[in-house]
């Protein structure tokens, strides 16, 4: 019998390890798309992106590993795979549009995916391709770096009982900015009266998550400051028209909080919290980013269809419509995916209308159509006995929008993952900073940041 | 006032302090939990309540839990068995690697094996999270991911050194004239091993298992981001799939974690005279 040393023996396994290696490596080279797609708020919204993929499969004869997890853990994932070059070959991310694909556009780490969205590119509501176009600095040009699936703008929430217990009716309301949020004010001092611990206002106003900043950015389009970067992605915080509206919007967030209209611990609600105060009844209205908080209690009529009201942001101060700043929540391919010709047909079959249609049903609107044939061709958006969707289906589609700044410069991306507005706001309310001075401090922090994004 | 009046009061004092500062940690430690378990015991609409009895008690959600009744629970023994399967593996291997590493370092008394034993112990200088990205490359390049294999190479990885150096402490109790009777009776070294050095080292075995068993069990970071598929991710993974949403059924939530406190709570009563001696000895031996 032949006897091995035990170097032998090593270099044997060390061999048959390699070999297995390049077994494995060389199968997952192969034909199956990977897909990583964040987890629904339904079950349904799951199984129709499930119910897709696989007739995708039986059609095409591709294999799809579709794997669904949580929106967090997807995001710092795909952060991991990205560094170390091993990515799936499609992925849905559902704030992907603010803190992931900006820089990774930027740094040319996505795949251009302007054929896909050609295919439909008649049929995407203008703001969501807009939203969907990136700058790459190593190719110097702005490209689709992302395709639209679903989107979203800020809503507002209240509670119509609260406001009639308070002496009013919805027709009470105002409609323009200040005399708007004022309101509710009044309702809270006059619920107060009558022995009530509420507050009028539930602004979220902590430096973490994203509601914090959606409110911001809607206070500063409101007073005028939709301009802080310009489309060709220069900074342009020093106009004062846009600086005038960063001071205005700290202003009017923080003083109500200051003079108790506010409740003390939204200085640290993360996303969740507001919703959750609004239903505990501490608050009697919230801005929220989708119209989830009446979404969620569908299944309570009383609630859904009588108590909670919803309307879209109010108009300026001068009576005109505010644009709504318009999330899009895309679809992207990373550079270095192993079948990115599998990926791109998945996703322009996807993106047939009828088939995201469907799709985006299945969020009982949470979040809206990009396809404004979606909206004209399905009853279910405008359906006048819902008295929620038909009014998120005109603030976010109908109305005017804009996409948010990362859109024109990724430095804005970094601003948002910072938290330098919401930070302004915990500077006045916590440091006592003027509004003046925190404005200044955030600008300076901002320009930092513009530094290292240059688009020539 | 007289010396015994006032040695009195100083006592009296001084067990008042005792009782308030234990009042307040009893507090403290027990509030969280008494949380869990009063959302855990009321339905989904009352969990929002800020009532501090619930104000219907219901088993709703555990028996939701039990019978995988809530769509994100479907798989939820099966992620629990898979919970099991990678915690008892790595308490295996731990154990086995600790072991063999500290009777060879101590007992064979191999040149130098004390530098194993510091080398070991620097890994702990470097944080859990910040290798995170370095193990998702290696295991993304052995073709590891979404296997449990990777999340229990690196949980072994990181439970060893802890492993080795109670081992070897606590190894240096039993006296060395055991083995060397040993070998005049003519047992080899894994006789030695088999037979006296791990009887003897029974309970600091117990406090290592169970230690690697609850680091893997409470695992969050490693197994996001090594595992991905349904069939294949822990139950922590799995409920973190509940805090996607702003409409969480916290009381499912609640439930399913109680339920998943439970197998580790039984193996530390179980254990926990061995354990607190496996713990402790080490720190008075070396």
């Amino acid at each position: 019998m032949t006897k091995f040393s035990r170097r032998q023996a090593l270099a044997g396994m060390g061999a048959l390890t390699a070999a297995s290696t390049v077994r494995v490596r060389s199968a997952k080279a192969a034909d199956p798309v990977n897909v990583w797609w964040t987890q629904g708020f339904y079950e349904q919204e799951n199984k129709a992106v499930i119910d897709t993929m696989a007739a995708w499969e039986k059609s095409s004869g591709v294999k799809v590993n579709l794997t669904i997890m949580n929106g967090a853990d997807l995001i710092s994932k795909l952060i991991a795979a990205m560094q170390v070059g091993d990515v799936p070959d499609l992925v849905h991310s559902v704030t992907g549009d603010r803190f992931l694909v900006p820089k990774a556009a930027w740094d040319d780490n996505l795949v251009d995916v302007t054929d896909v969205v050609d295919t439909q590119k008649s049929e995407f509501h203008p703001t969501a391709l807009d939203a969907s176009q990136f700058y790459n600095a190593k190719l110097k040009k702005r490209s689709y770096y992302t395709v639209p699936i679903k989107c979203s703008t800020l809503m507002e929430e209240m509670w119509r009982p609260l406001v009639q217990e308070a002496g009013f009716d919805d027709k009470d309301i105002p409609t323009t900015q200040d005399a708007y949020y004022d309101f509710f004010q009044t309702v809270q001092d006059k619920l107060r009266g009558k022995g009530k611990r509420i507050y009028g206002l539930g602004f979220s106003m902590a430096a973490k998550e994203a509601d914090a900043g959606t409110l911001f950015h809607a206070f500063l389009v409101a007073y005028g400051g939709a301009g802080i970067v310009l489309p060709n992605g220069k900074l342009n915080i020093d106009d004062p028209v846009v600086r005038k509206a960063a001071t205005t919007a700290l202003e009017r967030l923080t003083t109500p909080y200051k003079k108790g209209y506010v409740p003390p611990g939204a200085i640290n609600w993360g996303d969740v919290d507001n919703n959750n105060a609004f239903y505990a009844k501490q608050i009697v209205m919230t801005p929220n980013a989708t119209i989830s908080i009446a979404v969620a209690q569908m299944e309570k009529p009383d609630q859904y269809y009588k108590e909670i009201l919803t309307t879209g942001i109010p108009n300026g101060n001068d009576g005109k419509p505010v644009p709504g700043i318009l999330a899009v929540s895309p679809c992207l391919i990373p550079k270095g995916a192993k079948n990115i010709d599998g990926a791109k047909a998945l996703l322009k079959s996807f993106i047939q209308p009828a088939t995201l249609g469907n799709y985006i049903k299945e969020t009982r609107a949470r979040y809206l159509p990009v396809m404004l044939s979606t909206v004209k061709n399905d009853p279910y958006w405008t359906d006048p006995s819902d008295p929620h969707r038909p009014i998120a289906v005109q603030t976010g589609l109908v109305k005017p929008t804009i996409p948010w700044w990362m859109n024109y410069n990724p430095a804005y991306s970094g601003v948002m993952s910072e938290q330098i507005w919401s930070q302004a706001e915990a500077n006045i309310t916590q440091k006592n900073m003027t509004p003046e001075q925190a404005t200044e401090e955030a600008v300076g922090r901002i320009k930092t940041i513009f530094e290292r994004f240059q688009i020539t | 006032m007289s010396l015994a009046r006032r040695a009195r009061f100083d006592r009296i004092i001084a067990e008042a302090g005792i009782v308030l500062l234990s009042a307040v940690l009893i507090i403290w430690t027990i509030v969280p939990l008494y949380n869990m378990v009063r959302v855990s015991l009321q339905e989904k609409e009352d969990v929002l309540a800020s009532s501090v009895f619930p104000t219907s008690v219901s088993l709703h959600s555990f028996y939701t839990a039990l019978h995988e009744g809530y769509w994100l629970l479907k798989n939820f023994w099966g992620q629990m068995g898979n919970s099991l399967y990678i915690g008892i593996t790595v308490a295996f291997l731990t154990l086995a690697i600790g072991t063999l590493t500290s009777f060879t370092i101590s007992r064979m008394r191999i040149k130098h094996g004390w530098m194993l034993t510091n080398a070991a112990l620097m890994t702990y200088m470097i944080p859990m999270s910040f290798l995170a990205i370095p193990f998702y490359s290696i295991m993304g390049k052995y073709g590891l991911l979404d296997n449990p294999i990777a999340l229990i190479a690196v949980e072994v990885t990181f439970a060893t050194p802890y492993a080795i150096f109670i081992f070897k402490q606590y190894g240096a109790s039993i006296p060395h004239e055991l083995d060397e009777a040993a070998r005049i009776d003519g047992a080899s070294p894994p006789q030695i091993f088999y037979r006296i050095y791990l009887p003897l080292m029974a309970p600091a075995l117990v406090a290592i298992g169970t230690y690697a068993l609850l680091l893997s069990w409470n695992e969050y970071l490693y197994a996001f981001l090594l595992l991905s598929s349904d069939s294949s991710i822990t139950v922590p993974v799995g409920l973190g799939k509940f805090l996607n949403s702003d409409e969480a059924p916290w009381n499912y939530l609640m439930a399913a974690a109680i339920i998943y406190a439970l197998p580790p709570m039984a193996i530390y009563y179980a254990f926990r005279r061995k354990m607190n001696s496996g713990l402790t000895m080490g720190g008075v031996k070396g």
